[in-house]
């Protein structure tokens, strides 16, 4: 019972629920705006989600770590640099599995600058453009995939020039 | 068709793919995306209560005046404030986007709002920290700040 109260997947769909039936017991229009609010998304984003999920699976047992640290090496020199700035956008994931990954790049002596690239360039999820595009449309998801290959640039440049002092 | 059932149909052609070159792996992929989809579905219910609650108690004028085209550049920036502080997964930024989007938010603030809730996490800073250092954690976390502050800018120029 502790450890299934300390689930994430069950206290995010009981809190969805409580919320839910709350607001219905407050008001039951409100109530019912909200319920077909997450009806309606959910069968608008279902597929997508299934087939997003798919993708990453299949990244994730094809590029494993140790094989992306292999490739991406310092992150020196320019061409190190560009892949930094671009191989991310194709992983999936959150941060929390990212820091990790990148840690191990740390320690393999990749530079500050290479790894604040690495995370911004994986900021541009495009396993998640079929979401992306249905939400925000080809336009935004475009334009914002080619301003996240700058922005990785700039920060990596940035992050550099900061230096690294002891920490 | 819809644009799902074709990303779908290509996912299960590589899935296709990938299990006639290895068995072995593929069945880790399948698992992994199961945990994938387990983990991030009851997130993105949530963030779908989250839709429907602002849907049924904050008006549209409220998003239009917050993160407008009219509130310009403190509307990016308030965009960018709760990016940081969403708890989002990744894949719930986009729906969540595009439910403000299509209620009077600009493109500007949508964009701030997408790059912080992606790249910057208040829950995740404390892994950062120990992971990465805290000068790196601190730099990192204002300097996307800001870039995403002025390529959120750009974006609204160039997509209005």
């Amino acid at each position: 019972m502790k450890k299934l109260l300390k689930n994430d997947v069950f206290q995010f769909l009981s809190l969805s629920v409580v919320i839910t039936l709350f607001v219905y017991g407050l008001n039951a229009g409100k109530g019912a705006i909200v319920a077909r609010t997450v009806y309606n998304t959910f069968i608008e984003v279902l597929d997508i989600v299934v087939a997003v999920s798919i993708f990453i699976g299949l990244f994730q047992v094809w590029v494993k770590p140790p094989t992306i640290v292999k490739w991406l090496g310092k992150g020196s020199g320019l061409k190190g640099f560009i892949l930094v700035c671009t191989f991310p956008i194709l992983m999936g994931g959150s941060l929390f599995t990212v820091f990790p990954l990148l840690k191990t790049l740390r320690e393999k002596g990749a530079r500050q600058g290479a790894i604040a690239s690495f995370i911004t360039a994986w900021g541009g999820k495009a396993p998640l453009l079929p979401l992306e595009t249905k939400f925000l449309g080809w336009p935004f998801a475009l334009v914002r995939l080619g301003f996240v290959i700058l922005f990785a640039f700039v920060m990596g440049l940035l992050m550099d020039w900061v230096g690294e002092k002891a920490t | 068709m819809r644009a799902g059932q074709i990303y779908l149909i290509i996912a299960i052609v590589l899935f296709g793919i990938s299990f006639l070159k290895d068995k072995q792996r593929s069945k880790e992929a399948l698992k992994a995306t199961f945990k994938i989809f387990y983990v991030v579905l009851p997130v993105l219910i949530f963030v779908f209560v989250l839709m429907g609650l602002i849907e049924a108690y904050v008006s549209r004028e409220t998003i239009v005046s917050i993160l407008g085209q009219k509130s310009g550049i403190l509307g990016i920036l308030y965009a960018e404030i709760v990016g940081c502080i969403a708890l989002f997964m990744p894949p719930a930024v986009f729906p969540f986007g595009g439910y403000l989007l299509k209620n009077g938010a600009s493109y500007g603030s949508i964009a701030g709002f997408v790059f912080t809730a992606i790249l910057i996490g208040i829950t995740t800073l404390p892994l950062e920290f120990k992971l990465l250092g805290k000068r790196f954690t601190i730099f990192r976390n204002i300097f996307t700040f800001l870039l995403a502050f002025f390529i959120a800018l750009l974006m609204e120029v160039i997509l209005r």
